[in-house]
């Protein structure tokens, strides 16, 4: 026992002052800095020769013309900051309707409506395993002129009715990862099925999912980029037009894939948020 | 206090079932042809070996489980039955778990007002009122803010008890309460439990805790293989045992 003991202390002597040495020695940040001044050099270096030797004519100069312009002294958005906001609408209202579809379609599947959970399967399985750019073309060239659909409300059903197989199968695995005594103690307080689902079981399921859910999200604002093959001015056709007229292909993609990157960032940024703030509360 | 009321009139049973049968998938018959009456304030603890059918019994009297055959009469509401008659039978049975079965996601306070708020359309104060005195109920004052996962296990069974008395039942079910229970907890939880008995509330306990029904319970039913075997007043059943299967058990867990 006081053989364990002592062993343990010299075990743990060393770790704790290195662990002390660590944290107040003068030379530990500056140290970092150094590694993180190294790692900039090398990528500089790397991104130099990329653009000397690529042997492209670099522009960039011209970029910030097609994010903002002057005109009689006010600032209008350029192009590309003008389909940045077309494909956030279209995100937005695809985002919304998925999610919509997607639990409406997880609720038939588990609904006890033979009819109902065939309908779903169907729509799941036919939407889940068709590329997406088809059911874009189905959707704009057939079943817009059948009920007279705008453009850009065709690209958002499309989104949404691809976005939204996944997101069921997501809300099915939650709905269904929910304990059964949770429902039992619902239905032996004289909940209705309604208000088991509301109250006691979505809640629950919707913080489990948030993570894959967040995915979809994410993979959603980025398959918008597809809605351009139907010539909405999205962010993507409007860097299409551009480079076509300018030739700037390098700068404008970059600037256009950083814009992207934008959005999912902040996208995931707020899930975590939601996601940290769920977690205190259970 | 204790009355024999065995299969009596069904106007003088709170409870009555007639052969009730259950049988899961797979050809189990859990509950096979079970007939009870249980009276007004009549404590009746079910035990028996795990298996025979005890929990089953007990869910088929608040329709969590639908029986293949016979009846439930809940104070004169028969299940099965319409929807309507199913939602008024829950009304007046509350039920606590062997897992508690809180909700996780919602405070203590939270989960004891809910069915209040939803099911008899209380207001938030009203609610709150009545969830102060439930807690005061089973000893939990303090814990209205607190989360379930930060309470000990008795605490969380505390709190469901609450949860189950919120809708003013008629009738109290207990599915092996104190099972899932530390040593030390379960006293708490009985004590609850006691307290209910001796306020007149009928009671219906599938439990093992023989202490708890020899002091608290009217009557002992006494279940194997989905059947009834004996079922007497609770000192003639523990000192007078009829059936030799009954005194077996008896003999190997006292």
């Amino acid at each position: 026992m006081e053989l364990e003991f002592r062993e343990g202390v010299v075990v743990k002597h060393p770790a704790s002052e290195r662990a002390a040495s660590h944290g107040s020695h003068p030379a530990g940040p500056a140290r970092a800095a150094a590694r993180w001044l190294v790692a900039a050099g090398i990528l500089g270096w790397l991104a130099w020769r990329g653009v000397t030797n690529l042997d492209y004519h670099w522009q960039w100069y011209r970029v910030p013309g097609f994010l903002v312009q002057i005109q009689d002294g006010r600032w209008t958005p350029g192009l590309l900051l003008q389909g940045l906001w077309v494909t956030f609408k279209i995100t937005g209202a695809s985002l919304a309707l998925s999610l919509a579809l997607g639990l409406i379609t997880a609720l038939l599947r588990l609904s006890g409506s033979v009819a109902g959970r065939l309908l779903a399967r169907i729509y799941m399985e036919l939407v889940r395993n068709t590329p997406l750019l088809i059911q874009i073309f189905f959707l704009y060239f057939v079943v817009a002129r059948i009920f007279a659909i705008s453009r850009f409300w065709s690209a958002v059903w499309a989104l949404s009715l691809f976005e939204g197989a996944y997101a069921s199968e997501i809300f099915r695995a939650g709905i269904v990862s929910i304990a059964r005594g949770q429902w039992e103690a619902a239905a032996s307080l004289g909940l209705t099925g309604f208000q088991t689902y509301t109250r006691v079981i979505l809640p629950q399921a919707v913080r489990r999912v948030l993570p894959p859910l967040t995915s979809q999200a994410v993979s959603l604002v980025k398959d918008s980029a597809l809605v351009s093959t139907i010539a909405v001015y999205d962010l993507t056709m409007r860097a299409q037009s551009v480079v076509s007229e300018t030739f700037l292909a390098f700068e404008i993609w970059f600037t256009v894939a950083a814009l992207y990157l934008a959005i999912t960032v902040t996208l995931s940024a707020v899930a975590q948020a939601m996601e940290a703030r769920l977690r205190v509360r259970t | 206090m204790s009355r024999q009321g065995n299969g009596g009139a069904s106007g003088a049973c709170a409870i009555l079932v007639q052969d009730a049968v259950k049988v899961f998938p797979g050809g189990v018959r859990a509950v096979d042809g079970v007939s009870l009456c249980v009276d007004e304030s009549d404590v009746v603890c079910v035990v028996g070996p795990s298996g025979s059918g005890k929990s089953t019994l007990l869910r088929c009297i608040n329709g969590l489980e639908e029986m293949d055959s016979g009846s439930v009469l809940v104070h004169g509401v028969r299940l099965p039955g319409s929807r309507a008659d199913l939602m008024r039978v829950r009304r007046m049975v509350g039920m606590v778990f062997q897992q508690f079965n809180l909700f996780p996601h919602l405070r203590v306070r939270e989960n004891i007002n809910l069915a209040q708020r939803l099911v008899n359309k209380k207001s938030r104060d009203e609610a709150d009122a009545a969830t102060e005195s439930l807690l005061a109920k089973v000893d939990l004052t303090d814990k209205a803010e607190a989360w379930p996962a930060q309470l000990s296990g008795g605490q969380q069974q505390r709190v469901a008890i609450a949860r189950a008395l919120a809708l003013d039942p008629k009738v109290m079910l207990f599915d092996e309460a104190t099972s899932a229970l530390d040593p030390e907890t379960i006293g708490e939880v009985l004590t609850v439990m006691k307290r209910l008995a001796a306020e007149g509330t009928t009671m219906v306990a599938v439990t093992h805790e023989m202490g708890f029904a020899r002091e608290a319970a009217d009557r002992m039913v006494f279940m194997e293989n989905g059947k009834i075997l004996e079922q007497a007043p609770v000192q003639e059943f523990f000192e007078n045992p009829r059936e030799e299967r009954t005194r077996e058990f008896l003999s190997r867990i006292l």
